[in-house]
């Protein structure tokens, strides 16, 4: 028996002695998986534990306030808070999508492009679920921290246009940076996802007025909850800039363009700060400060009456008989035009083989240049254009700044044409004809100019010769706090200004075509416009087909310069009775305040 | 006591067992708040201490005594099992404690230890060569109606334990390749009917582990988690409470079934292999004392702690390496628990009684 056991146990034994190898093989196994995972990839894992872990906070610096000349504020932050989802802590996404759905109103469609559109970039960078959290969205949040610790409030600066509307064009509106405008290096500093101006103002002082922004790394828990500060950056607050603007000033020019098509500017002539600059129509920045709808932002880009543009400076039009200011000064500085040099009108004359009408088809007799910068007589003006030739009336418009950008502180500015055989024969190919230069002395033909273009011409026959560069900026918080404005300086004598000054007076105060804008006492000077848009066949056969644009341009008062105005309305008509009303309204506002 | 029994003590293997508790003991600190005695820290160590004086206790007696009185210790075994049914307090979902006021006592982690027992005098007992259809189904008898009462608690993760208790004594005790394809064929049977037995949760976690990265935010955040932790560690680790990974609350469970994770984050992979060496040298030691055991009962016996000690590591640390199903099953003498522990404690005190008790007739 006690024999018959011990056999049995031998066996037993036997049979134990193969178990080591199965054993040794689970250790070998549990061993391996700890070098792949601890010194194979364990930075890779160090790295994903730094990404649970730690967790970047940006902190956005508040834009700088944007200023009229007054310290009214046009363009300010304001403080709003913006949800945003944190995938990585995300622990049930059913709930999650329910819990965005059902409580915070985000459509689940949208969250679900969103998050198929971020699937690339790393998990730890959270997405944007809502732009503007109402209290009611923060209440919420608040609430429920703990079951959705993905789910964050992240205080964001947005950019707030009081005015709406108002000066839209030249304060621009900001947006996130784009992929191109980084890889351009448009805008120092800005990283992905900053907030950049986007076109005026905004974009062109976007480094004064951007500030720096800052960062928090703090621990988190697997809860999401801030557990520890590691790091901080304070943002730096971007600094206000004050511009020359005059809000009540385009106040008023913005109403006198309600429902039409132009624009207005007005400048001191003396220095080149602008008073008021107005295009219409118009947008609201505002729609650009949450993020804008494909359906609106199309809406904007199709409209036919394109109102993104800035029609002050980004396009140029044919100045119509304001050009004539231009042919008086080249003919008193070339001394084509005596005291008492006359011409006689007899309301139509023939140049070249093709007949060419006065405005006034009786004719308006003997007449001085005076009279005819007054009653803007076109037979006078292709007389004296004929005689000065296309290269002398190309030199002084040249000499009076047109066919060259202003240097105003906007992007996007157009220079205008001034033709000349020389530029005929480079963008056409084709020789000059001497029928263009008769033309060319009414304003018409290849001659076209932006309307800050013609205030600023008119700005230098107004102060006497100097090209001032017209421009925004008064002073910025941080940056020049007196800027420095180029000004070049053109010889024309006492006389021209003085016998210019008396045509345009003449033509406001004294049966002129600019007397819509005469205000009792205020001696204002100026001269009126009508740029054919096609031409009086054309209209024969197809009436209402691109109606004339109506021009204004003045300044006052004739003694002492001291603000000039431009008024355009695009196919708006006859310049003295559709541009000339609205330049009254601005000379009376600046005149009303005891300026 | 005998004084060869004294003598023949074996220092390094206990020194094995304290090594192990005491390096889970500073990952419980290090990851919990705390250090009273109302702590997991503090708990854990008047456990240890529990757990040694349970150790030192059994010592004294020879194992004998326990395979020679198993049918009334398996009996009282049982109607703890039935008890528990019936008066037991649910913790985590399963229904496998007795609440005794100053401590909560889970008996099928007792009973793991009776069943060894009970299995190993049992076959012990058999005189041919090889085990009998009869006798293998006897004593998948003994294993099975335990199992099914734990199975009863909710208690997966335990009652898949006695399952290579039965396996690997009955082949100890010769079982034939006839029946191992019988057996075979009844788990292929058993498998598809216990997967549609399993909850929802407990198929998500095996599919899982199977397609880790099938859903990053689901089931696989343990694992992911846990791999972070133990990959993070890199070589030398991150250092006494400088692991965020367990600090933070990323891993789940972090002072029980993780706890190994909680180690490779902070002591790297030196501490971790050093962990895995203790329990080499362990099953070294269980292994030497089967082989060199006096009679078939107490070679049966270690065998038996030995499976179940190495069954419990290699799902343990599978688990939280990635390799396998999360089972919620603790890392012997490492994890938090007082059951568990003292439990360890009571079969190593059983196996060393087997060693020094070998020469004595």
């Amino acid at each position: 028996m006690e024999l018959q056991q011990e056999t049995n146990k031998q066996f037993v034994q036997q049979r134990l002695n193969y178990f080591r190898y199965p054993v040794l093989l689970i250790f070998l196994i549990l061993v391996a998986r700890l070098w792949q995972l601890q010194i194979i990839q364990g930075s890779e894992y160090s790295l994903k534990a730094e990404n649970n872990r730690v967790r970047t906070i940006e902190l956005t610096a508040p834009r700088g306030a944007i200023l009229d000349r007054n310290q009214v504020s046009l363009a300010e932050h304001r403080s709003s808070f913006t949800v945003l989802l944190y995938r990585e802590s995300i622990k049930d996404p059913d709930a999650t999508i329910l819990f965005l759905a059902e409580k915070l109103a985000v459509n689940p469609e949208d969250l679900e492009s969103k998050l198929r559109s971020s699937r690339e970039t790393g998990l730890y960078r959270p997405i944007v679920v809502k732009e503007v959290a109402g209290m009611e969205d923060i209440s919420i949040i608040e609430a429920h921290r703990r079951d959705h610790p993905e789910i964050q409030l992240v205080p964001e600066p947005r950019r707030l246009y009081p005015y709406g509307r108002l000066a839209a064009h030249l304060l621009g509106y900001v947006g996130e940076v784009t992929e191109e405008e980084l890889d351009g290096k448009e805008f120092p500093g800005a990283e992905a996802g900053s907030l950049v101006g986007k076109s005026g103002i905004e974009r062109i002082y976007n480094e004064l007025l951007a500030g720096q922004k800052g960062q928090r790394l703090v621990q988190v828990d697997s809860l999401g909850r801030e557990v520890g500060l590691l790091d901080e950056k304070h943002p730096v607050v971007g600094g206000s800039i004050r511009l020359t603007l005059d809000l009540k000033l385009q106040s008023v020019a913005e109403k006198a363009l309600e429902g039409k098509v132009g624009a207005i500017v007005a400048m001191d002539p003396r220095n080149g700060e602008i008073l008021a600059m107005a295009s219409a129509p118009s947008f609201d920045p505002n729609a650009f400060s949450t993020r804008l709808s494909h359906k609106d932002w199309n809406a904007l880009l199709e409209d036919p009456d394109h109102p993104m543009q800035n029609r002050c400076i980004q396009n140029s039009y044919a100045p119509g008989s304001i050009f004539k200011l231009i042919l008086a000064e080249a003919g008193l500085q070339e001394g084509i035009l005596g005291k008492n040099t006359y011409v006689t009108c007899t309301g139509s004359a023939e140049y070249y083989g093709e007949t060419k009408n006065c405005g006034d088809r009786n004719g308006h007799g003997r007449i001085r240049l005076e009279e005819a910068i007054a009653k803007s007589c076109n037979i006078f003006f292709y007389e004296l254009g004929r005689k000065l030739g296309i290269s002398k009336i190309a030199e002084h418009a040249a000499i009076l700044g047109l066919g060259e950008n202003t240097g105003v502180d906007l992007p996007g500015e157009r220079s205008g044409i001034v033709p000349s055989p020389e530029w005929k024969k480079k963008t056409l190919g084709e020789p000059w004809y001497p029928g263009e230069t008769i033309s060319v002395s009414i304003g018409q033909g290849a001659v076209n100019a932006t309307p800050l273009q013609i205030l600023r011409t008119v700005s230098v026959l107004a102060n006497g010769g100097d090209v001032v560069t017209p421009h925004l900026l008064l002073d910025a918080e941080y940056g020049p706090k007196e800027p420095e404005w180029p000004v070049r300086h053109v010889p024309i004598n006492e006389d021209t200004v003085r016998r210019i000054h008396e045509g345009m007076w003449k033509g406001v105060n004294v049966a002129g075509t600019g007397y819509n804008a005469a205000i009792a006492g205020i001696d204002i000077c100026g001269k009126t416009g009508t740029a054919q848009v096609v031409s009086s066949e054309t209209k024969k056969r197809f009436p209402g087909a691109g109606d004339d644009h109506a021009w204004f341009v003045g300044f006052s008062s004739k003694e002492n310069p001291e603000i000039a105005v431009v008024v355009f309305v695009e196919h708006g008509g006859k310049g003295g009775t559709v541009a000339a009303p609205l330049a009254r309204e601005i000379f009376a506002s600046y005149y009303k305040r005891g300026n | 006591m005998d004084r060869r029994l004294l003598l023949g003590f074996d220092w390094l293997w206990l020194l094995t067992l304290l090594a192990l508790s005491g390096a889970g003991i500073v990952a419980i600190w290090s990851t919990t708040d705390g250090t009273s005695l109302d702590s997991y820290f503090g708990k854990q160590v008047i456990y240890l201490c529990c757990a040694l004086a349970v150790f030192l206790v059994l010592l004294y007696f020879d194992y004998h005594v326990f395979s020679d009185f198993i049918v009334f210790i398996y009996a009282a075994g049982m109607v703890l099992l039935v008890l528990v049914l019936i008066i037991g307090v649910s913790i985590h979902g399963n229904k496998s404690w007795i609440d005794l006021g100053f401590f909560s006592f889970q008996p099928s982690e007792v009973m793991k230890i009776i069943v060894i027992i009970a299995l190993a005098k049992y076959y012990s007992r058999l005189e041919g060569e090889y085990l009998g259809l009869k006798e293998l189904f006897w004593g998948g008898l003994i294993v099975f109606i335990p199992m099914f009462m734990v199975v009863l608690q909710k208690d997966l993760g335990t009652a898949v334990t006695f399952l290579p208790i039965y396996g690997v004594l009955s082949c100890l005790a010769g079982i034939q390749k006839k029946h191992i394809v019988f057996l075979v064929i009844v788990v292929a049977i058993a498998a598809p009917l216990g997967w549609f037995s399993l909850q929802g949760y407990q198929k998500g976690r095996i599919v899982n582990v199977l397609n880790p990265s099938s859903d990053p935010y689901g089931l696989g955040y343990q694992s992911r988690q846990s791999e972070i932790a133990i990959g993070s560690g890199k070589f030398l680790g991150k250092g006494f409470k400088q692991g965020s990974q367990g600090n933070l609350g990323f891993l789940p469970a972090r002072h029980t079934d993780f706890v190994f994770a909680v180690l490779a984050e902070e002591r790297g992979f030196v501490g971790s292999i050093t962990v895995l060496g203790l329990f080499l040298f362990l099953s070294y030691r269980l292994f030497r004392t089967a082989r060199e055991a006096k009679d078939k009962v107490g070679m049966m016996i270690v065998t038996g702690v030995m499976t179940l000690l190495l069954f419990h590591m290699t799902i343990n640390i599978g688990m939280v390496e990635g390799l396998l199903p999360i089972l919620g099953i603790p890392l012997p003498f490492v994890s938090a628990g007082g059951s568990a522990l003292i439990t360890y404690y009571a079969a190593m005190s059983l196996c060393m009684g087997v060693w020094l008790r070998r020469y004595v007739n």
